[in-house]
């Protein structure tokens, strides 16, 4: 690895965790809310993060196995955020029917 | 009030006042960056780092004890079983940090021998404290899981809580006899070093604050048992899921076999996946409740505390944790810009979130909002961030400067401590460090002063 190479490496990959972050924010945060205009925002994140996961495949000296873990993570941020929504949804609705 | 409250408003007490010498030693260590021959020869760098590690670890412990004691007779509806031997073992505890202190301060080091071992210094970062007080340590863990248990059993009463709470203390009590080194290997002893250090500040602490943070919510929210018992759950297992094997990123380049770069690196790049789903959590419950609150402060320490969470030990630490990344970052102040925010953001907000709960109970207002909350809250998150950002542009720095172009030698760290970037961090860290002490005085400040009272009639919970 060079040392350009270096930096570039660990900048995209701290640029895919945050953009993951900013789409599981922005969607609840939307969701919450009721914008759809914040669920799109949170949809354009996870598309960033999955730009970068791309682009941690095909330019960075990291090992393949690296890279296909890295795009695994992409595809699976994008259901964190719904999944574990939908399912503090039910626990709720579940509690308010027992209440 | 109860026994065990007052108990834990001690505790509270002493983890604030160790929080200040913490940033003390924490200013003075970053001088050093700035002036390396400052108080060379009387009191140098490796002793003011010590101080303020071990404090960070002795406050927050603290801390956590403090926020059980006040939970535990809420919770289970009774005095603490043993109290006056929580309150002895408290007073011994303190006692024992201030002697610990004194000797660190003056004596600092000894010789290679059982004697220094015992009452100077054990020698291994993060648990410096000699031998004894290690020991006193097992000894308070001890009298807090008697006290958890048996008040547990007399109360006939178990919740989900207080399960996790009690299966907690196993490895919290265990893992913590790591501290006594026993073998001259230096790769074995670093092996079962990092259990400590990972599976006790990292994963057991990590279940400690779940449970508080549960505690927390349902009080502060007003979310309800069975919610966050189930969100207890689940963070537990997807923690511990990734968090136990994620232990191996430790091991990269301590001589361990060449599998722990897959199995450290793999689990390591899982971590930030719960953390993700932490987040979406505290904005659900934020807003579930309308963002309606009886405690402003608090609400907004355990929003800091997800979001800080996942930013610190998620974005920072996925940086650089695979091997290829990590052979050049690990030991920078890129390590050190990740050690600041993942601390900050899984403990010290949830601690700080607690002492704002205690402070309601004790001053006796329905709801906790003002003004000085605010500026402690920023002046502290703006610092943290600050330092973070400082600390990481120095860490590339060094990364590469001294490891990828310099090829790790003293030369190549000695220029690399004399580039303007590394330089410039460490200045800007400083400035920054001196904003997050400000806001410590205001948090403290804040803490010590009666909060104004709203008249009953409209003592409505505000909006966050």
């Amino acid at each position: 690895m060079t040392p350009a190479a270096l930096l570039e490496t660990a900048s995209l990959m701290g640029l895919f965790a945050l953009a993951g972050g900013g789409y599981g924010g922005l969607y609840s945060i939307g969701r919450l809310w009721t914008r759809p205009g914040l669920i799109q925002a949170g949809g354009a994140c996870w598309i960033a993060a999955f730009v970068i996961a791309l682009t941690i495949a095909v330019r960075t000296p990291l090992d393949v196995g690296w890279k296909l873990l890295i795009l695994a993570s992409a595809l699976v941020y994008a259901v964190i955020p719904p999944v574990t929504w939908r399912y503090l949804e039910r626990l709720h609705d579940q509690q308010e029917s027992n209440q | 009030m109860y026994r065990s409250q007052k108990l834990s408003l001690r505790y509270y007490t002493a983890a604030i006042a160790l929080f200040g010498v913490m940033n003390l030693f924490g200013l003075l260590s970053a001088l050093y960056y700035l002036y390396p021959s400052l108080l060379f020869n009387v009191f140098n760098f490796n002793m003011s780092k010590i101080m303020h590690i071990d404090t960070l670890v002795i406050w927050l412990l603290m801390g956590f004890l403090g926020a059980v004691y006040w939970y535990l007779p809420k919770e289970l509806g009774r005095e603490v079983e043993g109290m006056w031997l929580a309150e002895l073992v408290f007073w011994v505890f303190c006692a024992a940090v201030a002697v610990v202190a004194v000797v660190f301060l003056f004596v600092q080091y000894g010789g290679a021998n059982q004697f220094s071992l015992w009452f100077i210094n054990q020698g291994r970062k993060y648990v410096e404290a000699p031998r004894w007080a290690a020991l006193g340590i097992v000894v308070v863990m001890l009298v807090f899981a008697y006290n958890v248990v048996a008040t547990c059993i007399k109360a006939r009463r178990m919740t989900g809580i207080m399960w996790v709470l009690v299966l907690d203390l196993i490895p919290l009590l265990a893992v913590y006899l790591d501290a006594f080194p026993a073998t001259t290997n230096m790769s074995v002893d670093l092996y079962w070093w990092w259990w400590l250090v990972h599976m006790w500040v990292e994963s057991t602490w990590e279940v400690l604050i779940g449970c508080v943070m549960a505690l927390v919510l349902m009080d502060v929210v007003g979310t309800s048992r069975r919610i966050v018992e189930a969100w207890l759950y689940i963070e537990v297992m997807l923690v511990l899921g990734a968090g136990i094997l994620g232990l191996g990123h430790h091991y990269f380049w301590i001589g361990t076999p060449q599998y722990w770069l897959s199995v450290g690196g793999f689990f390591s790049a899982l971590e930030p996946l719960p953390l993700l789903g932490m987040v979406v959590h505290a904005i659900y419950d934020a807003g579930s409740h309308g963002m309606k609150t009886n405690n402003q402060p608090a609400f907004y320490w355990i929003t800091a505390e997800a979001f800080g969470n996942f930013i610190g030990a998620g974005i920072w630490g996925f940086m650089m944790t695979l091997p290829q990344i990590n052979l050049f970052s690990h030991g920078t102040q890129w390590t050190v810009s990740h050690g600041h925010f993942a601390f900050y953001g899984a403990y010290v907000c949830g601690v700080i979130a607690v002492l704002y709960v205690a402070k309601q109970q004790v001053s006796g207002v329905d709801v906790l909002t003002g003004r000085a909350w605010k500026w402690g809250f920023g002046l502290l998150n703006f610092g943290m961030i600050g330092m973070v950002m400082a600390l990481l542009m120095a860490g590339m720095a060094q990364a590469f400067f001294e490891r990828a172009i310099g090829g790790s030698t003293l030369m190549a760290f000695t220029s690399a401590s004399e580039n303007p970037w590394f330089k410039s961090g460490m200045y800007a860290r400083m400035f920054f460090g001196v904003v997050f002490v400000s806001g410590y005085v205001v948090l403290v400040y804040d803490l010590l002063t009666a909060p104004k009272r709203v008249p009953a009639a409209q003592a409505q919970p505000v909006a966050a």
